[in-house]
């Protein structure tokens, strides 16, 4: 019994995690139609910004993360400026590919550049209370871990308030809907894909912090983050950022239990088998609801 | 047709060039090297190409085919099997693994071919690494007479099947097919194309091409590390000398992989690591500002060049 909601514990930590993980590329995706492979590179950027603020300054990596929210919302900004917006000339059809292409090249550019700045050791943060457990009841939850859920729980309700409460993430929504009609009420469509993207990133950057203080980063070590990134999505369905995470916590608690039983080698494969089973069976995400009319 | 007899005769040449090469003079093993690896290059461009050129379906997870057919071939081969034979193997093997992630993603969009492949080729490079984490080898007796002779002429014999393959592809009914789809998926459907079907044939034949790919490497290196096939370096390079030289023709992935093996040694010497930065940077830079890549643009000097000369432009009566 205790085994059990041990397991139970550890995958909603952990699914939690990639819930974060993987609301940045649904943004992104929801609102520009654009798939940003390099959405794992840019959570190594984070973490990387994470570990050096604590390695250089010994800043706690859950102080200096509005650090790191600020300095991957400036590097959105100019992702954005440099290499997105010229794509949105191209038709809506076009756009998603070349996105991914040039995307491709980003993540080659930035893994590469990641592993001859700071070598491809595998970093990660040690702070006074990693590897602390909390004890209740005999099931063992880890501080990092607690603070990771707790800090993801905190920006996917900030993100939701921010998309439903505030007239930014009604032009977002507008946006997402159908960007000539949304151009045509008096929406900035320029600025609202600009700034998006500068959270989507932004939100890169943040689960970059905290993977690195819970886990570990590596400069090659965003493609596998990508990938979950990319199952959760379609898990939780094409543009709906509010399936997420509980998506994520989905993805989390299979692996936890699938890992207890087949073991840790052939924990990526569980991920893929249930990306396929949802293209087969669920095309339209887990938790999408099928739009009425359609 | 005068044309064609031409391009016919130039790529007759070229054969003929590259099959006596090794018999008139003795190539260093240096050159010998580069030249097995530029085959290689040109097979997996060429089925990268069929998907992402012909089609419009970006595979992001080539090493996932190219590595199981490596792995497959090196596995049958140790065991005792025909080369050929187990080759072969290898490339069906990929084709079942195309079948496993196409069949399923390739009724919807496009974006989650992209996401099935990736996820596919990273799970397998992350379970293969856990599973293999030791090089394989060979059985000794197969080091006794190793010479690269038989390695280059395999490696061209696969290429020239290769660029057959998507010769035959684009000139016939489901090339045609493939390219309505890549224009106007939607168009192409209600005018009666199956696109569904043809999208699985066309994956199919990429897998394939990629899994033989896999084969000629076995041969080339027997020795392996596991994990080596599946590292996203086999996706990125075929599909970045694809976009460079041309997506889409036949003669592009050609002067891509010749211009990226070229380019990529010529950087690793004098840069050394950051040649990759380098050249994910003119990656990036061809796909902004040179879609139909370098095709394109020795297009574009023709076109310039006949308008100095005051010639009226032929008219091209070519679609690819």
């Amino acid at each position: 019994m205790e085994t059990a909601i041990q397991i139970i514990t550890y995958g909603v930590i952990v699914g939690a995690v990639y819930g974060l993980v993987a609301v940045g590329l649904a943004l992104l995706l929801g609102v520009m139609k654009y798939l940003n492979i390099a959405h794992g590179t840019f959570i190594m950027l984070g973490g990387y910004i994470a570990f050096w603020l604590f390695t250089l300054w010994h800043i706690d990596p859950f102080v200096s993360i509005p650090l790191v929210m600020l300095g991957m919302f400036i590097v959105g900004l100019i992702l954005y400026r440099v290499l997105l917006s010229p794509l949105l000339k191209s038709p809506v059809g076009l756009r998603i590919g070349n996105s991914m292409l040039i995307t491709f090249g980003l993540l080659w550019v930035l893994d590469n550049a990641a592993t001859w700045l700071w070598t491809s050791n595998v970093r990660s943060i040690t702070t006074s209370y990693t590897g602390e457990v909390l004890n209740i009841f005999g099931v063992k939850l880890p501080y990092t871990g607690l603070a990771g859920f707790g800090l993801a729980l905190l920006v996917i309700f900030a993100l939701h308030l921010l998309l439903t409460k505030t007239y930014f993430g009604k032009s977002v929504r507008a946006t997402t809907q159908d960007p000539e009609a949304a151009n045509l009420m008096g929406i900035n469509i320029g600025r609202t894909y600009l700034i998006s993207c500068g959270i989507a990133i932004m939100l890169a950057g943040v689960a970059g912090a905290v993977i690195v203080s819970s886990y570990s980063i590596t400069p090659a070590g965003g493609l596998n983050w990508l990938l979950i990134a990319m199952i959760v999505v379609v898990l939780a369905g094409e543009e709906n950022i509010n399936g997420v995470f509980a998506a994520g916590l989905v993805l989390g608690l299979v692996e936890a239990v699938s890992v207890f039983v087949t073991g840790a080698s052939y924990r990526e494969v569980i991920g893929l088998v249930m990306f396929v089973l949802v293209l087969m069976f669920r095309p339209q995400g887990l938790f999408t609801r099928r739009v009425r009319g359609t | 047709m005068a044309d064609n007899w031409k391009r016919f005769l130039i790529s007759g040449v070229i054969v003929a060039f590259f099959v006596l090469l090794p018999v008139v003079i003795e190539m260093g093993t240096d050159t010998m090297n580069l030249l097995v690896m530029l085959f290689i290059y040109i097979i997996l461009a060429q089925s990268w190409n069929l998907m992402g050129g012909y089609t419009g379906l970006f595979n992001l997870g080539m090493a996932a085919f190219f590595g199981c057919g490596a792995l497959t071939t090196h596995f049958l081969w140790a065991a005792g099997a025909h080369f050929y034979l187990a080759m072969l193997a290898g490339g069906i093997i990929a084709v079942v693994l195309a079948g496993i992630i196409g069949l399923p993603s390739l009724r919807l969009r496009g974006m989650y071919f992209a996401i099935g492949t990736l996820a596919l080729a990273e799970a397998l490079r992350l379970t293969v690494g856990n599973v293999f984490p030791r090089t394989i080898y060979m059985p000794s007796t197969y080091f006794v007479d190793f010479s690269l002779v038989p390695r280059y002429y395999l490696a061209l014999a696969v290429a020239i099947i290769a660029l057959m393959t998507v010769y035959i592809v684009a000139n016939s009914r489901l090339g045609l097919a493939l390219l309505a789809t890549r224009d106007d998926e939607e168009a192409a459907q209600v005018t009666g194309v199956n696109i569904f079907k043809y999208k699985v044939i066309v994956f199919a034949i990429s897998a394939f091409l990629a899994g033989l790919a896999g084969g000629v490497y076995t041969f080339y290196r027997l020795s392996l590390s596991p994990v080596a096939q599946f590292t996203p370096h086999w996706t990125f390079d075929p599909l970045m000398a694809t976009c460079i030289g041309g997506a889409g023709t036949l003669t592009g992935p050609i002067l891509g992989c010749v211009f990226f093996v070229i380019i990529q040694n010529w950087f690793a010497l004098t840069l050394g690591k950051a040649h990759y930065i380098v050249l994910g940077i003119l990656f990036i830079l061809v796909i902004l500002f040179l879609p139909g890549g370098m095709v394109e643009g020795v297009d574009r000097i023709r076109r310039f060049l006949t308008r100095l000369t005051g010639r009226k432009p032929e008219a091209k009566g070519e679609l690819y």
